[in-house]
């Protein structure tokens, strides 16, 4: 992964309050950029037709929906990394990412 | 054999800020220690002071077992959920975030600095409704013996999952007690929150922490006075 293009992230969940704050963490960090996801199809349609380093399924994201996108993304692109993101747009985001990172160095 | 990982007081993040002075003893915020993501279940320990009319503003939160244990002054707790409360020294915050709430939370005096421990644990179900409880630790409960605060039939509703314990107790020295693990394939993180204690033999000072995993009893000894631990037994395996 080469670090000095930013990161692309996708994160899906639905709440749009707190999505809306995901993503604005997510872009307010150095070297991210975050787009989201508020529906499991526009999920899907986003993991179909975009490039993602990472993939975040956050709130309401059921573990039935988390296997379907984790078979979207093996079919399109396997090498992306999907993790669960808890507490909302928390104090976990960044180091949740990084561990992520650095377990698929 | 039992298993220990010890973390020193001083090994912890430090952030300093105007409105907070946080002690992480695992990863969070801006504090990353891929060796620190948790013990088990137990996910954030903090150690947080905040000024005088100080705090955290609105911002949300889910899918997260939310403990706030108050060591000094008390909290002005405020969520989307319509809860209202004051968390004083004494008191137990409870909040359960499953499918999303806001809150805030503030020193509730303009006056004198509020201490707390926050505490995070993986939730045993995703996306469940949002619940919130203020328990109460009677002094006496904790006198020279363990309080079992959190434990899945509480009935003041102090629980977060049906595998969770969290007890405490204030010890004279000398005072030595076995804790029996509830339930096999958890482990036990011990923090001191006050004095000194031996715990399976190794000495832990304030604010130390040591998680013991594959074991079914944990031996503790004070060994200062006023002496205040914390024991969290959470599962090891996360999803289960």
């Amino acid at each position: 992964m080469d670090h000095n293009i930013p990161l692309k992230l996708l994160a899906i969940g639905y709440d749009p309050a707190i999505m809306q704050v995901v993503e604005r963490l997510l872009n307010s960090h150095a070297g991210w950029e975050g787009v989201i996801a508020l529906t499991g199809a526009e999920g899907l349609e986003k993991i179909s037709t975009g490039n993602y380093d990472a993939i975040l399924l956050c709130v309401g994201v059921s573990v039935a929906d988390e296997g379907t996108f984790r078979e979207a993304v093996n079919t399109h692109h396997s090498s992306t990394i999907v993790i669960r993101h808890y507490g909302g747009g928390s104090g976990l985001l960044e180091n949740e990412l990084r561990a992520a990172l650095d377990h698929n160095k | 054999m039992a298993q220990y990982i010890f973390h020193k007081a001083d090994s912890r993040g430090h952030d300093h800020h105007d409105w907070l002075d946080s002690r992480k003893t695992f990863s969070f915020g801006d504090y990353y220690n891929p060796r620190r993501m948790g013990f088990g279940a137990l996910r954030v320990l903090n150690d947080d002071t905040l000024p005088a009319g100080k705090g955290f503003g609105l911002h949300p939160h889910d899918n997260m077992e939310i403990i706030s244990i108050p060591l000094k002054g008390s909290l002005k707790h405020e969520d989307s959920a319509g809860n209202k409360a004051i968390a004083a020294t004494g008191t137990i915050q409870v909040m359960h975030a499953g499918s999303g709430l806001f809150h805030s939370e503030y020193n509730n005096s303009e006056d004198e600095e509020a201490a707390f421990l926050q505490i995070w644990v993986y939730p045993e179900t995703l996306n469940t409704p949002p619940r919130y409880t203020l328990g109460t630790l009677q002094q006496d409960a904790t006198r020279n013996r363990l309080h079992a605060f959190i434990a899945p039939d509480n009935a003041d509703g102090t629980y977060v999952r049906k595998d969770v314990w969290f007890s405490t107790g204030h010890f004279d020295h000398g005072t030595s007690f076995t804790y029996p693990v509830h339930q096999q394939g958890n482990g036990v993180y011990a923090f001191v929150i006050d004095g000194r204690f031996s715990v399976d033999g190794k000495e832990l000072s304030a604010r130390d922490g040591l998680g013991i995993s594959e074991t079914a009893a944990i031996e503790v000894k004070a060994l200062s006075d006023d002496a205040r631990l914390l024991l969290m037994e959470v599962p090891m395996n996360i999803h289960q």
